[in-house]
C-alpha cells in the first residue's frame, strides 16, 4: 500500500499588528524629534536674545538641530517602510 | 545638590523662603513649604542671577530633548530587533529587507541619531562597541551640550572658572572630546596649582566635567553613570572616570554594624553643648571629631518633652578600611548605597540608647555622617520604630536620598567648593530641582580650598557668621529641640561587633567581694598596663631573716647574695580603675622543697606551674580600693602612697611617696642628689639598656598573714623586654622612717643597681584572690 506523500505544513500567516505598532511609535518619535529641532532653535534664540549664550552654543545647537531633522526624516522613512511591510505580510481578504 | 553660586569671596546667597545670608553666598534654599521656583530665589531679592537661571533652564530643556532623542533610538532599535519582523520576512522578503535597512540606517546615521543602538543587553554590547570606536549618539551630544550649559551657568557666578585660561582649557578640551589635550591641561594645572587648589577650583563643576568626559570618552563602562549625572535621574552608579561600579567598591565595606558605649574625655565632656541648637549640635560633632564615635543626646524641649538628637561626624582618618564604619569605604558606601555599616551601626547605637516608644528624634550629620543619617531617615523600619522629625546634613552627598517619613524635615547645607557633596554626581551646576520640599543652602565663601572648606569647623564658622538667616531658619525648625541637654552618650561604632576587650584572656568568670565602696569583681582584669621588675642582689642575712618561719625555704641566691625583686606596675585600665602598685620581695624557690637543679627554669614558668615566687616584704599602692583589697589579693597590708610610673624610650622612672617625681626631676640617677628626706620614699630610675624581646612573665607572690602563707598570682600577657645590663639605680629617701625604706636600706639596696630588669610597656593582667597554702 502506497503511503500518501508527506505534505509540508502550511506556512503560518504573519501578524502585521506588531509591525504596524512599531510604525506608529516611530511616526510619533519622528514628530517629537521635529519638535525637538524647533525647541533647540527656540533655546538658541532665547539665550542669544538674552545675551547669555556662550559663543560655542550656536554651532552646537545648529548641529543638533540638523541632526534632529535628519533623524526625524530617517524615522519617518523607517515608519513608512514598516507600514508597507505590514501591508505586504497582511493576509489577503477572501 | 542644586544651587546657584554667588560671587566668590562675597556673601550673596540664601536659602529657603527668601532668607538671605549676610556674608557668604548661599544660593538656593527651598523652604519646605514653597515650590521649587520660589526656593531658588535669592535672599533679599537677589538669588540666582537671571543669566545663570536662563542657562540652567536651557540645560534642563536640553536634557528633555536628549531623553526624547534616546527614546526614539530605543524605539527604533526595538523595532529592528523585534522577532515579529524577522518572522514575517518570508512573507514579504523584499519589503522586509528594505524595512530592516531603513531601521538600521535610522540608528546608525551619523547625520541623524548617530550611533544609537539602545535598549537591552545585546544592544548595549553594540552600543559599547560603538563607544569604543568613538562613535557617539545624538542624545549624548545633546546631553554634552546641556552639561556645558550647566558649567556656563556656574561660571556666571564663579568667573574664575572661565576667566582662568588653564581651567578653561581643561573644560574646553573635555567638552570637545580632545583626550590628549584634556590630559595635558590637567597636568599643567596640577603642576601650576597643586592638586588641592585644582580640586577646589573645579569643585563647583566637578560632577559636570567628569560627566562630560565620561559621556564623550571611548570607555563604555562609564556611560551609564554619565547619563545619570547629566539627566539627574540618580546617583552616580560608577566611577565616572574608570566606570568601575560603585557597588563593586561599596561591597568591600561589609558589616552588620555595632555600637559600644564609651566615655568621652573630660576635656571633651566639658566642651559638649549643654543646650540644644544647630550650632551646639554641630559643635558637638566637632568635639567628637572624626574618631569613629557618634553622640546621642536627649534635650528637654520648651514644652517639657524630652527629645533625642543623633550627631554623626564624618569620615575617620587613617586606613581606608578599618574596624570603624567611618572609614573611607564606609563613607563611600554611605553615599552610594541606601544602607551601610555606618547607618546600621547608628541604628544599633540608637537601640542601645533606649528611646521610649514614639519618641521624637532629630538626625544631624556631617559629611559621611550626613549620608549615614539620611540612610537612617530613609529606612522604613527605623522610621517605624522612631519618629524622625528632622534630618540635617552638612557637607554631605545626599541628593538622591529620600526620607521614608514624608513628615521628616530635611535640610542640607553645602559649600560649593566642597567636593564631597558632589560625590553623588550633583553639584553647584545641577539644573534639576531634586527635592523641592527640602531646605537647601548651597553657598560659596572666600575659602575655596578643599579640604579646608569641608571641615566641620569651617561649616560651623560659616553658619555662625556668614549664614545667619539659614542658621536662624534651621534653629527655628529645631525649636522643639532647643532646651537643656539632659543626657549625653558617646558611642564608638564598628563594622562588626568587636570582640570583648582582652578576649579570650580576660574573659573569665568573676565573683563579687566586698570593697570599700561596694562590691568589687574579682579577678581584677587589666586591659592595659605597664610593668617593670628589677632584680637586685641583696644582703642574704636580712633576706633569710625575712623568710624565717615562712616555710618558703632559703632565698634564691646569686653569687652568694639573695635575689630581691622590686616590681612596679601601672594598671591603666582595669575593672577597679586605674592604679599603680609597687612590691618588694625576696625571690624564693617555693614551699615544700628547696630549689633544685631546675630551679632557675621554674622562675620563668607560667603561674599555674610555678612553685617559685617572691616573698612579699613590702608593698605600696596608690588607691584606697586596692589598698582595701590587698589582704584578699596578696595578703599584705600595703602603704597607701602616691606612685609614679614612667617607662618609655628605654628609660624608667618609678617613684613612691609624695613629691617623689618632682624631687627625682628627670629620669636617671640624679634623683638621689635632689631627694629631700621625709617627702618621698624611693626612686628607681635610669636607662634600661638594650633589651631582648620576651613574653611578659606571670608574677607569683607569697605572703604571711595570720599565721598562714598565701600564694597570689598575677597572670600577664604581652610583650616584654629583658634588659641584661640595666643602668638603673634604686634610691631610698635618706632618713625616711617608712618601713619599706628601712627594709630596702637593710637589704643594702639603697643606691644599688639591679642585675637585670624586665619591662613591659603594654600588657594585660588578671589578678584574683590569694590562696592559702600550708607551708609550715
Amino acid at each position: 500500500m502506497r503511503r500518501p506523500p508527506a505534505r509540508r505544513p502550511a506556512r503560518r500567516p504573519a501578524d502585521p499588528a506588531p509591525i504596524t505598532a512599531h510604525a506608529v511609535v516611530l511616526e510619533t518619535d519622528a514628530r517629537a524629534l521635529a519638535e525637538c529641532a524647533e525647541r533647540l532653535r527656540e533655546i538658541s534664540e532665547r539665550l542669544e536674545a538674552g545675551g547669555v549664550a556662550p559663543r560655542w552654543l550656536r554651532h552646537a545647537v545648529n548641529a543638533h538641530l540638523a541632526a534632529c531633522t535628519t533623524a526625524a526624516a530617517d524615522l519617518t522613512t523607517a515608519a513608512a517602510h514598516l507600514r508597507h511591510y505590514a501591508d505586504s505580510v497582511r493576509p489577503a481578504a477572501h | 545638590m542644586t544651587g546657584d553660586p554667588g560671587a566668590a569671596g562675597e556673601p550673596s546667597g540664601v536659602s529657603a523662603g527668601g532668607e538671605s545670608a549676610a556674608d557668604a553666598e548661599p544660593s538656593r534654599g527651598p523652604e519646605g513649604d514653597g515650590p521649587a521656583s520660589e526656593a531658588s530665589r535669592g535672599p533679599e531679592g537677589e538669588g540666582i542671577g537671571p543669566a545663570a537661571e536662563s542657562l540652567r533652564v536651557a540645560a534642563r530643556e536640553l536634557v528633555d530633548i536628549g531623553v526624547t532623542v534616546r527614546g526614539a533610538a530605543v524605539h527604533a532599535t526595538a523595532a529592528l530587533t523585534d522577532g515579529a519582523l524577522l518572522k514575517a520576512l518570508p512573507h514579504a522578503p523584499s519589503a522586509g529587507w528594505r524595512t530592516q535597512r531603513a531601521l538600521l540606517r535610522a540608528i546608525t546615521d551619523g547625520r541623524g541619531l548617530g550611533w544609537a543602538p539602545a535598549g537591552g543587553r545585546p544592544v548595549s554590547l553594540a552600543a559599547a562597541l560603538g563607544a569604543l570606536a568613538g562613535a557617539e549618539s545624538l542624545a549624548v551630544r545633546v546631553l554634552a551640550t546641556s552639561l556645558r550649559l550647566r558649567i556656563a551657568a556656574v561660571a556666571v557666578d564663579h568667573p574664575e572658572l572661565t576667566g582662568d585660561p588653564m581651567l578653561n582649557r581643561l573644560v574646553e578640551a573635555a567638552a570637545a572630546d580632545r583626550d590628549l589635550e584634556a590630559v595635558r591641561a590637567l597636568r599643567a594645572l596640577l603642576a601650576d596649582r597643586g592638586a588641592v587648589r585644582v580640586l577646589s577650583q573645579l569643585a563647583p563643576v566637578f560632577g559636570e566635567v567628569l560627566a562630560l568626559r565620561a559621556l564623550l570618552d571611548e570607555n563604555p563602562l562609564n556611560d551609564a553613570t554619565a547619563w545619570l549625572i547629566a539627566t539627574g535621574t540618580g546617583y552616580a552608579t560608577a566611577d565616572p572616570v574608570t566606570g568601575m561600579s560603585n557597588r563593586a567598591v561599596a561591597v568591600l565595606d561589609r558589616g552588620e554594624g555595632a555600637a559600644r558605649r564609651v566615655e568621652p574625655a573630660e576635656t571633651e565632656s566639658a566642651r559638649l553643648a549643654t543646650k540644644g541648637s544647630l550650632l551646639g549640635f554641630l559643635g558637638n560633632i566637632s568635639v567628637i571629631g572624626t574618631t569613629g564615635r557618634v553622640l546621642i543626646q536627649s534635650v528637654e524641649g520648651p514644652d517639657g518633652v524630652v527629645r533625642h538628637v543623633v550627631q554623626a561626624p564624618g569620615m575617620r582618618s587613617g586606613r581606608p578600611d578599618h574596624d570603624s564604619p567611618q572609614d573611607l569605604l564606609g563613607a563611600f558606601s554611605s553615599a552610594v548605597l541606601a544602607a551601610s555599616p555606618y547607618s546600621r551601626a547608628l541604628a544599633k547605637a540608637v537601640a542601645d540608647y533606649g528611646l521610649p516608644e514614639g519618641a521624637e528624634l532629630a538626625l544631624i550629620g556631617h559629611s559621611a555622617g550626613g549620608a549615614a543619617v539620611m540612610n537612617l531617615a530613609q529606612d522604613p523600619g527605623f522610621c517605624a520604630r522612631h519618629t524622625v522629625t528632622h534630618a540635617i546634613t552638612v557637607g554631605a552627598p545626599v541628593d538622591f536620598k529620600r526620607p521614608a517619613d514624608p513628615d521628616t524635615w530635611v535640610a542640607s547645607v553645602t559649600n560649593q567648593h566642597d567636593i564631597v557633596p558632589t560625590l553623588d554626581g550633583q553639584g553647584a551646576g545641577g539644573c534639576f530641582d531634586l527635592h523641592p520640599d527640602w531646605y537647601v543652602v548651597d553657598y560659596s565663601d572666600a575659602t575655596h580650598l578643599f579640604p579646608l572648606c569641608h571641615s566641620i569647623d569651617r561649616y560651623v564658622a560659616n553658619i555662625a557668621t556668614d549664614l545667619p538667616e539659614a542658621r536662624d531658619h534651621i534653629d527655628g525648625r529645631l525649636a522643639p529641640y532647643r532646651g537643656p541637654v539632659v543626657r549625653s552618650q558617646v558611642y564608638r561604632l564598628f563594622d562588626h561587633p568587636p570582640e570583648p576587650e582582652g578576649f579570650p584572656f580576660l574573659t573569665v568568670p568573676t565573683h563579687a567581694v566586698p570593697g570599700p565602696g561596694g562590691r568589687v569583681e574579682l579577678p581584677i582584669r587589666c586591659q592595659d598596663g605597664g610593668a617593670l621588675t628589677a632584680y637586685f642582689a641583696a644582703n642574704p642575712a636580712v633576706a633569710a631573716a625575712l623568710l624565717e618561719g615562712t616555710g618558703l625555704g632559703p632565698a634564691v641566691r646569686v653569687a652568694g647574695r639573695a635575689l630581691v625583686a622590686v616590681h612596679a606596675a601601672w594598671n591603666r585600665r582595669t575593672s577597679v580603675g586605674v592604679h599603680r602598685e609597687l612590691h618588694v620581695g625576696v625571690v624564693v624557690p617555693g614551699p615544700w622543697r628547696a630549689r633544685g637543679p631546675l630551679g632557675w627554669y621554674d622562675l620563668v614558668r607560667g603561674a599555674d606551674r610555678r612553685r617559685s615566687g617572691v616573698f612579699l616584704a613590702g608593698s605600696v599602692v596608690d588607691t584606697a580600693v586596692v589598698a582595701a583589697l590587698a589582704p584578699r589579693l596578696w595578703g599584705g597590708e600595703p602603704s597607701l602612697l602616691p606612685l609614679e610610673f614612667g617607662l618609655a624610650r628605654g628609660l624608667a622612672r618609678i617613684t613612691a611617696g609624695l613629691g617623689g617625681a618632682s624631687r627625682a626631676g628627670a629620669y636617671g640617677d640624679s634623683a638621689a642628689g635632689s631627694a629631700a628626706a621625709g617627702e618621698w620614699l624611693l626612686v628607681l630610675g635610669g636607662r634600661l639598656g638594650p633589651g631582648l624581646p620576651v613574653s611578659e612573665r606571670d608574677l607569683v607572690g607569697y605572703a604571711r598573714a595570720a599565721g598562714t602563707t598565701l600564694r597570689s598570682c598575677v597572670r600577664a600577657r604581652g610583650r616584654a623586654l629583658l634588659h641584661p645590663a640595666p643602668w638603673l639605680r634604686l634610691t631610698v629617701a635618706p632618713g625616711s622612717a617608712h618601713p619599706l625604706a628601712r627594709l630596702l636600706r637593710d637589704l643594702g639596696l639603697d643606691g644599688a643597681r639591679p642585675l637585670l630588669c624586665l619591662s613591659a610597656t603594654a600588657r594585660r593582667t588578671l589578678r584574683d584572690a590569694a590562696v592559702p597554702v600550708p607551708t609550715t
